[in-house]
């Protein structure tokens, strides 16, 4: 508690200092939907400077503040994040977080490969700041598939996420070990990551608060060797009408409540549930991948839990697809 | 002229999407047809890779090791196996699908154009359209049980029944049945039954070129054809009880 205190009070002034200058976010739960009426509402202004616009949860900002925003977001969720995902899905992240990584089955068994000159996968976890992902990759290489080798590039464009990530590899057998290493990177722009060098490129509940998803989804398909696969685990959208009212309550009514009540932080996850509602549609999103240039499985995603999350898979083709800019 | 500039620019992007999009865009047909082909089953990557993997499959079962070496043999990596969700059943699929489909190439019924058509009957049509396809497993045969074991969980039933249903419906295509009333279903439900036997018994066969399972085979379908005659003949001695029954009614006087 001693220690929590002083952080928290750092946290708020963090997030007070960062909100000024800001259009001040609005809750519009549908629950509270009439207290809501009553309020007046401002208006987001238009900035004169940045006319390029992008959405913020159900707000309308500048693409060059977004980025900050959502850096502002889990920088305040940073210490509280596996409390809040615990309480906010009852536990089922972890089980959806647990069949993302089996499902990819990462890791090769040396003594199965033929040619020596390639050990393990190369790994790239993007927005995986706390580790969550990198873990369980690497304990399911290191336990299932007896790879020692396969290593874990952790990148995250918010350093407080890092932080956090790296203080949990502490009590893993991989922390001083070169099979993980954490970056600070925007997916957007992965300059560090050289051409054709990664096996396999995930990314968890991350690409949600990219501004730019099919940029982020040209890189991917840059730095992803011929045979590459690109997976993605992402909230997405309920298939069942009955299920999908259940589950709008539970997101619009409870998670910013929790938030308030655990976190102390209500805008954020005010902004975690309008970003999961802006996020396109499983169909839409396989296109996504599709037109960035990926062979995608069957129909392309799989749903869990209804469709609440879904996981995006493609795999980059040995040969490129014939792309629009050269028919045209 | 504007119209047809017009008309030229709204066809334009559309052909220009099918060209970007060759896989979505393929038609798929729910009948048979001979004035098109029908699209590849798979897509050129997905063949590659099982194709080659299928050649593990002796060594390595229908497993994810065979597949991942496949990936390998074909330029892939074993990440790459991420393109098979179902994983082995993929690789099972895969054979049972392209040993249907090249069952229209590997038996062939010699001299028909001469000596016409009904010289081959369709039943020894449909028995060698059968042992071909069977024979087709013999390179995988001491792994096939692991192949139904897989193709018996409960999530991958349904697909396994169909590819069998397709089979029998391939078998009978191919021995020239036109039949159009209920025994389209009856002859295709009692092919399925008989050769998803033939082939477990297939499994267990240590005779020298599974002569056996020919026998076996030859008893199903004799057992076939006692058990379709039996019952047609019930249903002809049902059908005239029925009609006599009727007849010495009416000529007692009753209203029938």
């Amino acid at each position: 508690m001693n220690v929590q205190t002083p952080k928290l009070l750092f946290r708020r002034q963090l997030l007070h200092n960062a909100g000024r200058g800001m259009v001040r976010e609005q809750s519009r739960c549908f629950s509270c939907s009439s207290r809501h009426a009553q309020q007046p509402t401002n208006p987001p202004k238009p900035s004169q400077d940045a006319p390029r616009l992008t959405h913020f949860g159900f707000e309308t900002v500048a693409e060059a503040i977004k980025e900050q925003k959502v850096r502002g977001v889990f920088s305040s969720v940073a210490s509280s994040y596996d409390t809040m995902n615990d309480l906010m899905s009852v536990g089922i992240h972890r089980l959806w977080k647990d069949y993302f990584v089996r499902n990819l089955n990462p890791g090769q068994n040396p003594l199965k490969s033929s040619s020596s000159s390639e050990q393990g996968w190369n790994i790239l976890d993007i927005a995986g700041g706390t580790g969550d992902i990198a873990f369980r990759m690497l304990d399911h290489a290191s336990t299932i598939n007896n790879d020692p080798y396969t290593k874990v590039t952790v990148a995250d464009i918010n350093p407080d996420m890092l932080a956090e990530g790296k203080r949990r590899s502490l009590v893993t057998p991989y922390a001083r070990s070169p099979r993980l290493n954490f970056v600070e990177a925007n997916a957007e722009k992965l300059d560090m990551i050289p051409d054709s060098s990664i096996d396999l490129y995930t990314v968890a509940f991350g690409i949600r608060n990219f501004t730019h998803k099919d940029v982020a989804l040209r890189e991917a398909y840059r730095v992803l060797k011929p045979g590459g696969v690109f997976a993605c685990l992402e909230f997405s959208k309920v298939n069942n009408t009955l299920f999908n009212e259940v589950y709008k309550r539970w997101s619009f009514g409870a998670i910013p409540l929790i938030g308030q009540l655990v976190a102390g932080d209500r805008d954020s996850y005010q902004y975690l549930v309008e970003s999961i509602e802006r996020f396109p549609s499983q169909t839409e999103f396989r296109d996504m991948i599709q037109d960035a240039g990926f062979l995608v499985p069957g129909q392309g995603w799989e749903d869990l839990t209804g469709g609440i999350a879904a996981i995006h898979k493609g795999v980059k083709p040995l040969e490129p697809k014939i792309t629009k800019e050269f028919i045209n | 002229m504007a119209s047809p500039s017009r008309l030229s620019r709204s066809i334009r992007p559309q052909f220009r999407s099918s060209l970007l999009r060759p896989i979505s865009s393929r038609q798929s047909r729910l009948y048979h047809s001979y004035e098109y082909a029908q699209p590849p089953p798979f897509s050129p990557a997905e063949s590659a890779i099982l194709s080659s993997a299928i050649a593990h499959v002796p060594d390595h079962g229908f497993s994810s090791s065979a597949l991942s070496l496949g990936a390998r043999d074909a330029g892939y990596l074993d990440a790459s196996t991420n393109l098979f969700s179902r994983g082995a059943f993929d690789l099972i699929n895969y054979h049972l699908v392209s040993q249907r489909i090249s069952l229209k190439d590997a038996v062939q019924f010699p001299g028909e154009a001469e000596q016409g058509p009904g010289k081959l009957g369709i039943g020894s049509k449909v028995r060698a359209l059968t042992l071909a396809r069977l024979r087709a497993n013999r390179p995988i045969i001491h792994r096939w049980q692991e192949a139904l074991a897989i193709m018996a969980q409960p999530s991958y039933v349904p697909p396994s029944l169909a590819e069998l249903a397709r089979l029998a419906d391939e078998i009978w295509f191919l021995a020239g049945d036109v039949s159009v009333d209920t025994s389209w279903y009856t002859k295709r439900a009692s092919l399925s039954a008989i050769y998803s036997a033939t082939e477990i018994f297939m499994t267990q066969d240590t005779s020298k070129d599974f002569t056996d399972t020919e026998k076996f085979l030859d008893a199903r379908l004799e057992d076939s054809i006692k058990l379709g005659g039996f019952l047609g003949a019930c249903s002809e001695w049902i059908d005239y009880t029925g009609h006599s029954v009727v007849n010495v009614l009416r000529s007692k006087g009753m209203r029938v």
